[in-house]
């Protein structure tokens, strides 16, 4: 009985290898979209473009314009004399933001109060508006030196203290690799054997229906897993993401979520007809819900309530928990059991699912 | 349009086609006359598709020369295109429009106005027997009349050469006999009909045949002939005796 | 011309037989639109936050209901020991923390500006420096308060203005932004696959051995595929106006001719998808693939301003990079032409070059 098992894992395997297109799947695929998110997501800003309206021309407003060129944030142009259209400037991309030093600056420093500086911004990017707003205060207040105010703040930034993207992306992209690779691969597969006909082949041979497939998820296992641990690696020398916990749960939670994927991709594998639909199906019903809405990029508390419900039922949500946890915060196990039970809750349901579902098309 | 006047409706010398190390058709010769049923007659791979795709256009030669219509295959291509009428040996109609809307179509690709192609298809449905089906999906259509209907659109420019490449494979007996008779009548009508086949009996209803092998020609002449050279009672003996003689 | 006329009312009869182009074009924008715009957001609210109080003072309980009654924060309650904090962060279940040290009151009064520590999660960078932002501006205004309208010396107020989306709301980015995604998906997608489809049912090589030639051939897809991008194009206005309440503040013709430049390139990589694949299967792939590149390489989640100067470049090749900033210059900011000329020439150029490639392609005999 191991043996047909073997069989069936083997001829899988020279599959993957003769075909192109998986193998560029499986060992391409997951290195670019690590450079890519690595390198191309990057949310602090640079070189933002700054126009200054000086209506002041006074050395106190020259003084200001000197500390916001000294950041490497700002790319400073002064318009003296003022801006008479702001909105012409933004709608020809010439300024990102225009700072307004009013006419008696001077004036009202030197009677000891305190100015008013308007400062207009394009908030067609709402997230880099909110950026330059704090960007500009701090220079700004920066530039009167520290006041000492009633009290201070002290902030520290705990797991990711330059709260830089790659560690916040790279764990994330484990988890939807894994679950790439894992469902997307295991469902053509199984459906490409329904096409050809193959399967029903297979099926007349004294091979038992859970031993096809086993032998045909089984490689897949593997090869998501090495994926994983491959991005795993390659963030950690490309990225410098830490391994705070212990590697070895950050591979036994892998595991655990394989599982999740390749149950996902035979139960795909069971609706689909074609190889095309296949696919669609396992990018738009577990592969797009597992990046938009696990929190792998946009934060789960700011969705509306209806998709935080969506959300608690999809195992990336907490796979990535885990693995954050992990990797960043050097969780124990001891500070993983609930996101951990669930994902172990939900595998249970998915592979049940997929058991009865593949024994109604088998009958 | 027809065929250029003087000149043969495919006429080809020492035509060849390589694919990288492999020899699909090897230095292959032979002239088809006006109003002529020319079959190829070879088993799977023999080169008999290959060579009707050279002659159609849609493939470019690797070595020889030849004209189709008494236009040159390699210079004059696009000339030979709207002369010839083509069906290949994979069911190729569009079988998500009705019948009507599929001859329509190939109507206007080949440049006819709404028009000629009422008067033309009116004329074809008449003799191929098409006029009660017109509005069905041809999806519903059984497999021979699937092949009537591509053989009803490569008829529809009215050209003077039609290639068939093993038009009745995958039709019950019935409706191979049938489509038969339709191609004696476009012969009795002045068409050239060049047809490729595995199948023995209708090697016989050929005015000339040529038998194919390895991407060469092994014997070429009119099947009584070819009978009396082997001794042979039908073509299959025919056919056998000279894969043996080949090889 | 008789023979495009020919070719454009077969796809249209095709199109109108096959649902799921129905269904792709009119009701998937739809939805794709609800799920993603409400699902896309980098706006940070609701951070779940304790305040560690070692004060017990009417200063530390002040600043405590000021942080509590603030919608932006999910106040978690006060906790007595750091200890008790730290365990909180590690199980994920909040994401920021004031301590306020004892002593506090006192030290304020003898004017020794005592420091509250704030702890931040920074796991989620982004949200880590929103959340940092937050809280300094409301311990700013606490402060006011405090110190009233007494003078406290010279100093500076920045007082800012945000242009074209006062409420900061992320959809207004987003919704236009998957509109141009929408379109581009669907029309690369189901030109390359259109077109593979023909060649897998033998059908292309049947209309290779008609005098029809490989430019009205192309002529003859991009016709229909066209008005179907543009029919879903102005489904996404459509629901991006009645369900998110964005209006075209630009000129809409405008927007449609900038949608058809973008078209011609989307199609013109369909096509040329097309001539590099031979099953449908690999077409859906490789337009997939080549999807998601053009998404994150298009400024949709980060402004390309943000990226290294070589992805910067790599960028410049992407049609939806260009696309993207159209629709949120004209659907936001009301850009005028003149200003959008770049982007205008680089998408037509695309869609020419792609075209011309494709079509050469086309017109060599197939091999």
């Amino acid at each position: 009985m191991k043996k047909s098992l073997a069989a069936v894992f083997r001829k899988e395997l020279i599959h993957i290898f003769r075909d192109k297109q998986s193998l560029f799947m499986v060992l391409t695929m997951p290195l670019m979209m690590l450079l890519l998110y690595g390198y191309a997501i990057n949310l602090d800003m640079r070189g933002i473009e700054i126009t200054v309206s000086d209506r002041s021309l006074s050395p106190r407003s020259g003084e200001l314009i000197r500390h916001l060129e000294a950041t490497e944030f700002f790319h400073v142009t002064v318009a003296g004399g003022g801006v008479s259209d702001v909105g012409d400037l933004f709608r020809s991309r010439r300024a990102q933001c225009v700072l307004e030093i009013p006419g008696d600056y001077a004036d009202l420093l030197a009677a000891g109060k305190t100015a008013p500086l308007l400062l207009a911004i394009d908030a067609s990017d709402p997230n880099g508006a909110n950026f330059i707003g704090n960007y500009v205060a701090r220079v700004v207040s920066l530039s009167f030196g520290e006041r000492q105010g009633l009290f201070a703040l002290e902030p520290r930034i705990f797991y990711n203290p330059d709260m830089r993207s790659a560690p916040f992306f790279v764990p994330g992209l484990i988890a939807l690799i894994l679950l790439l690779i894992c469902a997307l691969l295991t469902s053509i597969a199984i459906v490409r054997e329904k096409e050809t006909g193959s399967m029903e082949q297979l099926l007349v041979s004294p091979v038992r229906p859970w031993q096809i497939i086993l032998g045909k998820v089984l490689p897949y296992t593997f090869l998501g897993f090495l994926d994983g641990l491959m991005i795993l690696g390659a963030g950690r020398l490309l990225f410098r993401i830490p391994v705070e916990g212990s590697l070895l749960l950050v591979m036994a939670m892998m595991l655990i979520y394989v599982v999740t994927g390749l149950s996902l991709g035979m139960l795909v594998s069971t609706i689909a007809s074609t190889q095309a639909v296949a696919m669609l199906a396992t990018v738009s019903l577990t592969v797009l819900p597992s990046m938009l809405m696990s929190g792998f990029i946009f934060p789960v508390s700011s969705m509306p309530p209806l998709f935080q419900l969506v959300s608690r039922i999809i195992p990336a949500t907490y796979f990535l928990e885990i693995i954050r946890g992990i990797l960043l915060k050097g969780n124990s196990l001891a500070d993983l059991y609930r996101p951990g039970g669930i994902l172990l809750g939900l595998d249970g349901i998915l592979i049940l699912l997929s058991i009865r579902a593949f024994r109604i098309r088998l009958e | 349009m027809g065929i250029r006047e003087g000149s043969a409706a495919v006429e080809v010398r020492e035509l060849t086609k390589r694919f990288g190390d492999f020899t699909a058709v090897d230095r292959v010769s032979f002239t088809v006359g006006k109003g002529e049923i020319f079959g190829f007659l070879g088993a799977n791979g023999a080169g008999k598709t290959t060579t009707i795709r050279m002659l159609c256009g849609l493939l470019a030669p690797s070595g020889g020369e030849g004209s189709v219509a008494g236009y040159d295959i390699i210079g004059e291509y696009g000339k030979i295109k709207g002369r010839i009428g083509y069906m290949s040996q994979k069911f190729s109609l569009y079988n998500d429009l009705t019948v009507g809307e599929n001859i329509e179509f190939y109507g206007g690709i080949y440049g006819l106005t709404p028009g000629e192609i009422r008067d033309r298809s009116g004329e074809l449905f008449a003799i191929i027997g098409l006029e009660e089906l017109k509005g069905k999906l041809t999806a519903s259509l059984p497999m021979g009349w699937k092949q009537r209907l591509a053989l009803c659109a490569g008829l529809i420019h009215d050209p003077a050469i039609i290639f068939l490449d093993e038009p009745t494979s995958g039709v019950d007996p019935l409706s191979r006999r049938n489509f038969w008779k339709l191609i004696y009548r476009l012969s009795d009508m002045g068409k050239t009909v060049f047809v490729t086949t595995h199948y023995m009996d209708e090697a016989e209803y050929c005015h000339r045949l040529s038998i194919m092998k390895g991407g060469r020609i092994l014997e070429m002449d009119s099947p009584h002939a070819l009978k009396g050279k082997y001794g042979a009672q039908n073509m299959q003996e025919v056919f056998l005796a000279s894969l043996k003689e080949g090889s | 011309m008789g023979r495009i006329k020919a070719l454009v009312i077969k796809e249209f009869r095709q199109i109108r037989r096959t649902r799921a182009y129905l269904g792709l074009i009119f009701v998937a924008p739809f939805v794709q639109l609800i799920v993603m715009g409400s699902a896309i957001t980098n706006e940070v609210k609701d951070i779940p936050l304790i305040v560690v109080d070692g004060d017990h003072s009417p200063a530390s309980r002040e600043i405590i209901n000021r942080f509590s009654a603030l919608s932006l924060f999910d106040f978690r309650g006060v906790a007595d020991s750091t200890v008790r904090a730290d365990r909180l962060f590690d199980r994920g279940e909040i994401k920021a923390a004031l301590v306020i040290p004892r002593g506090f009151e006192r030290d304020m009064g003898r004017g020794l500006s005592p420091q509250i520590q704030v702890l931040i999660d920074g796991v989620d960078g982004n949200s880590a420096g929103v959340s940092l932002g937050y809280i300094t501006s409301m311990a700013g205004e606490i402060q006011k308060g405090w110190i009233g309208s007494r003078a406290t010396g010279a100093g500076a107020e920045i007082v800012p203005r945000f242009y074209y989306n006062p409420g900061l709301e992320s959809k207004l980015n987003f919704v236009p932004g998957l509109i141009g995604i929408l379109l581009f998906m669907i029309t690369s997608m189901l030109t390359a696959i259109n077109i593979v489809r023909e060649k897998e049912l033998g059908t292309l090589e049947q209309l290779m051995a008609t005098p029809l030639g490989g430019i009205r051939l192309i002529v003859g897809k991009i016709i229909p595929f066209t008005v179907l991008g543009l029919v879903q194009f102005s489904v996404g206005l459509i629901a991006a106006r009645l369900v998110f309440g964005i209006p075209v503040a630009g000129n809409l013709l405008l927007l449609y001719f900038m949608a058809l430049l973008f078209i011609m390139s989307t199609l013109g990589l369909g096509i040329f998808i097309s001539t590099v694949t031979s099953t449908q299967q690999q077409a859906m792939f490789v337009a997939w693939f080549s999807m998601i590149f053009a998404l994150l390489l298009s400024g949709f989640f980060v402004p390309v301003g943000n990226m290294p100067p070589l992805v910067q470049k790599i960028t410049l090749l992407n049609p939806l990079r260009y696309f993207m900033s159209v629709l949120r210059e004209i659907y936001l900011k009301g850009t005028p032409f003149r200003y959008l000329l770049p982007e205008a020439a680089a998408m037509g150029g695309m869609g020419i070059g792609l075209i011309t490639a494709a079509t050469l392609r086309f017109h060599r005999r197939l091999e």
